[in-house]
């Protein structure tokens, strides 16, 4: 479903990522772990068409589609979902609003007709229900006023709402408690479907406990550094990332 | 008298207690001869002024050129501030200490003087090489001493009085003066232009980073010598200067007019801080005499990524009328205002800054508080202005009001005005008073009412201190304990 | 406009010996005044000396009945200037020129705008020349019916005066909803004066919807004063009209009164729209608060300058402005101006202001959820404006508002598109 190859990328003269090679397919659930500064939320972020990174070299297919070649939302009409590390908050704007224009743009790329009111009530009641939100969630403006955990879970309901069948979760854990986390791993659980992938980014394991992936990949230095199955998670839990990081000093993660 | 006897006072005998906390510390006079021209203000005044300086004849034509322009303006009306009519006639436009010669070290300094300035805690002896301050200072009109001119020199620093740099300097002066505040300015800065008698000067060359703050202690004493300082600071590319302007007065009746004038030219990567602490005589409780200020300051950003900070505290005079500001012409240029102004009794502040982003990606950050006590009067008066090919320009504005009697005042005129659709612009507002539940808590943990509001006033003023130099920092928290006793209550 | 313009304007007014009276007065002190000037510090982002090079008249015709839209509610149409229809189905509103000798009007027209400061010059020449205008009058204790006064010019070169008195005595509630429309294309000057009067705990909301055409000039003032524990609260939607300049002064007079003046403007095209609010507390415990949301696009240009003073005495009063504002295009020009004058110190006051554009992270945020980037803008852009319609929840208005919101605001632009 998406392949990665050899991905260089920078913001501004500052190489960021430093050759990626992944391969994700359909039905799987991929973690990419690594230390503050490795180049993970830059990798998601690349991937949903966030402006500011140059990609220098390398390419990214997506169901066999030049995915670098896309605007943002091309990307999520295609099914590309990133849940946002610091989702914004938008005043003004019902929540309602912008999932109803945004299922809507999505059925449209489809050829599939748009959802009237009623029936775009109906669906996303559902979904509320899936992940133990409350009706009046709708009504608020976009995540304005949230706490971290509803910003999250807000982030979830759009995923689930959008049904994409690529999901790409920016540290969608991190800042949780454990019940919020729990909360959110069953919605992404719930969403797991043969014709759908899931790429975790994360700093903790814990996420890991709830959501188990099929493989894990270690980013350091821009560079993935170690992958394995789901137990090289357990080790990083107790040794740390210090034994996989390569010699050069480790880059900041800069934002454009 | 401390604080709590001050208090204990006033509960006993108000009479006694207004006495002592109307005291101006630093009120007297230093009795030495003065050599002074007749009041009132005519081109022979000028030419005189002009030739008491031994300028040369550029010098001459351009106060002359300021004075004709100057007799067709009128005093501008449009600030917040009141006074009687100021009567130019009625000023002496020049006084100097008579000293026949200047003198080449302290010990030739008239010994009076010396002490004036210790009295004021200037450093001008063996104090100021440990604190590695230079002092230029003026007394009235004329400047008396400078020191650690032999090590700025060595560096090719010109740090002079302004007089001694017309004749040493006239290629920078002619090619500098009135080139930020022209002559046409406004009413004030062309008086100034007109009959400056003296000032600071100071040119850092390329690439050289001043070594040490400088500093210039101004003092009004003549009586009803109206002051005329310009001040003129160039940055070239590449270097950086701190300097530091303290100013205090004796005490006196009459009110005087103070009309400064200060230009900064920062080029290419050049930096220029510009800090001052203000205490003139404000006058006293019924708003009897005191200083009128009304300074024109303005600092240019000349080159790409150029940097001017402002900053200032302002708790004397009986008028403050002052807008240091910067015009942000090159690209990535910087502009900085940090600003406390405190009125009490009848003083009356009309202050604030002007922003003019010009260059791309040009930042400024505006910092006022105003702290409005007795029947004091503060306003924030500020403009943020952004040209069409300001591309990306950013400004910050914060301007708080901290209000301490029920018949204070406090305003805010922010204008706000922009021409590039790339721009962003914050402007934040707030007034508050001290809160008897603050002052309340404090007190229950044992502090003196004096000391509680000393403990707020200074915390909502924190963010300005922060950037003093370090023992300018300590002198304006102890100047905004003394101009606030008995305040409260 | 020369004397003789005004004069011959001043002709074609009529009303009892006492009023025409009143009207030449007037006339003579505007004269003394003449129109604002740049030089006025009030008027420095919109000077008016313009109009004097105009050649302007009073209207000859009544514009002829006309529907444009339905309105939920009662609706008082003026044709270029006066109500077309007299018998209206409103037991508290009335043609003002029909009223001008009753006893309520004789005690009330004028009082606010001879005693309130500042902008003489226009009131004056309304005092001098006003045709029409709505005279609303709410006894003590009764609610009246949801009031549309649509305001249509179709005479081109048309000076319409209008003057519209609402007295609410105590205790009463009123909704006055005041649209201003013209033929496209057409030039006129629309100048209204609207003196409100608010008794002892009475409500009013005012909706106010300047949709006059491109090259029209519309010059607004509305003055209020408020008793005891009154409420007034007006929604601006100022979107139309070549050159508008909309004023509205109140004093909030006695302790518990409060007022909220929210607005949204929207300077697209070559607009030139100003809006100038002024509130005064001059009493203990009084409140007022201003959101305003301005977007200027084009070559337009928005102007939002607001003055809070509290007087001394004033203890308790609390006060807040907003005002954010959106420039959308390298020729279109926001100013702001919030100020605080502040007499007294047990105060809760600030403003917060600023001036910038969309964020571009919250276009990437909608664009990464499907939406394209056109939408994404169109969506931000009712949102912002959304922040400040917080009137219209619960008031039935905010249906009938939409469309005209949705026509005002700025077509996607292609520039725009990254």
């Amino acid at each position: 479903m998406l392949h990665i190859e050899n991905l260089h990328v920078s913001i501004g003269d500052k190489p960021i990522l430093a050759g990626i090679d992944l391969d994700v397919k359909a039905g799987e659930v991929h973690a990419i772990m690594g230390p503050n500064g490795s180049g993970k939320s830059t990798l998601a972020q690349v991937l949903a068409g966030r402006e500011g990174y140059v990609v220098t070299a390398g390419c990214v297919r997506y169901l066999d589609r030049d995915l670098l070649a896309l605007a943002p939302e091309e990307r999520a009409r295609a099914g590309v979902f990133l849940a946002f590390q610091y989702p914004l908050e938008i005043p003004g704007v019902a929540n309602v609003q912008l999932l109803r224009t945004a299922l809507n743009s999505v059925r449209r790329s489809r050829n599939e007709t748009e959802l009237d009111a009623m029936d775009f009530l109906d669906t996303v009641k559902g979904k509320l229900e899936l992940l133990g939100m409350d009706d009046s969630f709708l009504y608020r403006a976009v995540n304005e006023g949230f706490s971290g955990g509803e910003k999250k879970r807000n982030e979830i309901l759009q995923m689930a709402v959008l049904e994409p069948r690529l999901a790409i979760l920016d540290e969608t854990d991190s800042g949780l408690d454990i019940d919020a986390l729990k909360t959110v791993a069953h919605g992404v659980n719930a969403l797991k479907h043969p014709g759908r992938a899931v790429i975790l980014v994360t700093h903790y394991q814990r996420l890991l406990n709830y959501i188990v992936p099929d493989r894990v990949h270690v980013l350091a230095g821009g560079r993935i550094v170690r992958s394995g199955d789901a137990s090289l998670a357990l080790e990083l839990e107790e040794r740390g990332y210090g034994w996989l990081m390569p010699e050069s000093s480790p880059q900041t993660e800069a934002r454009p | 008298m401390n604080h709590a006897e001050v208090r204990r006072a006033e509960t006993r005998n108000p009479e006694v207690a207004q006495r002592v906390t109307d005291e101006y510390r630093w009120g007297f006079v230093t009795d030495i001869e003065q050599e002074t021209v007749p009041k009132g203000l005519n081109e022979d005044v000028i030419r005189l002024i002009s030739a008491k300086k031994n300028e040369p004849e550029f010098m001459l034509e351009w106060r002359l050129t300021a004075y004709r322009h100057w007799l067709t303006l009128r005093e501008p009306a449009w600030s917040t501030v009141h006074h009687p009519p100021i009567d130019y006639q009625a000023i002496h436009y020049y006084a100097a200490p008579k000293t026949r010669t200047q003198p080449k070290n302290l010990s030739e300094v008239d010994p009076e003087l010396l002490r004036t300035y210790e009295k004021l805690g200037i450093p001008l002896q063996e104090r100021e090489a440990l604190a590695g301050v230079a002092v230029d200072a003026v007394f009235d009109s004329v400047s008396v001493a400078t020191t650690f001119k032999d090590k700025l020199e060595s560096l090719g620093i010109i740090f002079c009085p302004f007089s001694e740099a017309v004749q040493k300097h006239s290629g920078l002066v002619r090619e500098y003066l009135g080139s930020v505040v022209p002559y046409t300015d406004n009413y004030f800065a062309t008086l100034n232009s007109a009959v400056f008698t003296d000032g600071s000067f100071v040119y850092v060359p390329k690439g050289v980073r001043c070594p040490m703050e400088l500093s210039t202690y101004f003092r009004i004493n003549a009586k009803n010598s109206g002051q005329f300082e310009r001040t003129l600071i160039i940055a070239d590319e590449g270097a950086s200067v701190s300097y530091l302007e303290g100013c205090t007065a004796p005490m006196r009746d009459e009110n005087q007019l103070h009309a400064a004038v200060v230009e900064l030219v920062a080029l290419k990567d050049a930096r220029i801080k510009y800090s001052t602490v203000q205490n003139w005589y404000p006058g006293d409780r019924e708003g009897r005499g005191g200083i009128y200020n009304f300074v024109t300051k303005r600092g240019d950003c000349r080159g790409d990524r150029a940097h001017i900070s402002w900053t200032q505290v302002e708790t004397g005079s009986a008028i403050t009328w002052k807008y240091p500001s910067c015009i942000l012409r090159g690209d990535d240029s910087v502009g900085e205002f940090y600003s406390v102004a405190l009125t009490n009794h009848r003083q009356q502040a009309d202050t604030g800054t002007k922003m003019i982003h010009i260059g791309k990606n040009s930042r400024s950050t505006i910092v006022s508080k105003g702290i409005s006590a007795g029947f004091g009067s503060n306003a924030y008066r500020g403009l943020v202005k952004v040209l069409p090919g300001a591309a990306n320009a950013r400004n910050h504005t914060q301007c708080d009001s901290l209000l301490m009697s029920d018949h204070c005042a406090a305003h805010t005129f922010p204008y706000i005005e922009v021409k590039n659709p790339t721009a962003t612009v914050e402007h934040e507002a707030t007034t508050s008073k001290i809160g008897d539940d603050q002052l309340f808590y404090l007190r229950s943990r044992g502090l003196s009412e004096e000391d509680a509001v000393n403990l707020i006033v200074n915390g909502f003023c924190k963010e300005v201190f922060k950037e003093l130099p370090m023992e300018f920092a300590v002198e304006a928290q102890k100047l905004l304990a003394v101009s606030l006793e008995g305040a409260i209550g | 406009m020369t004397p003789t313009l005004y004069r011959q304007a001043l002709e074609q007014t009529g009303g009892s010996p006492h009023l025409l009276a009143a009207r030449e007065v007037a006339l003579e002190r505007f004269f003394s005044h003449g129109l604002p000037s740049p030089r006025d510090e009030d008027w420095k982002y919109t000077p008016l000396d313009f109009l004097e090079r105009a050649e302007l008249h009073a209207p000859h015709h009544t514009a002829e009945d006309w529907t444009s839209e339905d309105y939920p509610g009662i609706a008082l149409k003026y044709g270029n200037g006066r109500l077309t229809d007299v018998y209206t189905q409103s037991i508290h509103a009335h043609s003002l020129a029909d009223r001008a000798d009753t006893a309520l009007v004789v005690r009330y027209l004028g009082q606010l705008a001879d005693t309130f400061p500042g902008n003489t010059a226009l009131a004056e020449i309304n005092s001098a020349l006003w045709q029409d205008g709505l005279l609303l009058h709410v006894p003590a204790g009764w609610k009246s019916a949801p009031l549309f006064m649509v305001h249509r010019t179709s005479e081109a070169d048309a000076m319409l005066h209008l003057r519209h008195l609402v007295v609410l005595e105590a205790g009463a509630e009123a909704v006055l909803v005041e649209q201003c429309l013209g033929a496209p294309g057409l030039a006129y000057w629309h100048n209204s004066v609207t003196e409100i009067v608010l008794g002892e705990g009475a409500r009013l909301t005012h909706l106010k919807l300047d949709e006059n055409s491109a090259a029209a000039t519309h010059t607004g003032l509305t003055l209020v004063q408020q008793a005891r524990d009154s409420r007034y609260r007006a929604l601006s939607l100022n979107v139309g009209a070549r050159v508008a300049r909309h004023d509205t002064r109140v004093h909030l007079d006695e302790a518990g009164a409060t007022c909220q003046l929210d607005g949204v403007f929207i300077a697209t095209g070559r607009r030139h729209i100003d809006q100038h609010l002024h509130v005064d507390h001059r009493a203990p415990h009084t409140g007022s608060s201003q959101t305003w949301r301005g977007i200027a696009d084009g070559r337009g240009r928005g102007i939002f300058d607001a003055r809070v003073v509290v007087q001394p005495g004033a203890r308790k009063a609390d006060a807040l402005q907003s005002s954010r504002n959106l420039l959308l295009s390298p020729h279109a020009e926001i100013d702001v101006k919030p100020q605080l004058e502040i007499y007294t110190d047990d105060v809760k006051c600030g403003h917060g202001a600023t001036v910038g554009q969309l964020d571009p992270a919250e276009i990437f945020y909608l664009r990464s959820r499907g939406i394209d980037a056109d939408t994404a803008r169109a969506l931000l852009l009712r949102g912002f404006v959304e922040q400040a319609l917080g009137l219209l929840k619960d008031s039935g208005l905010a249906d009938w508002l939409e469309p005209h919101l949705a026509a005002a605001l700025p077509a996607p632009n292609k520039e725009h598109t990254a």
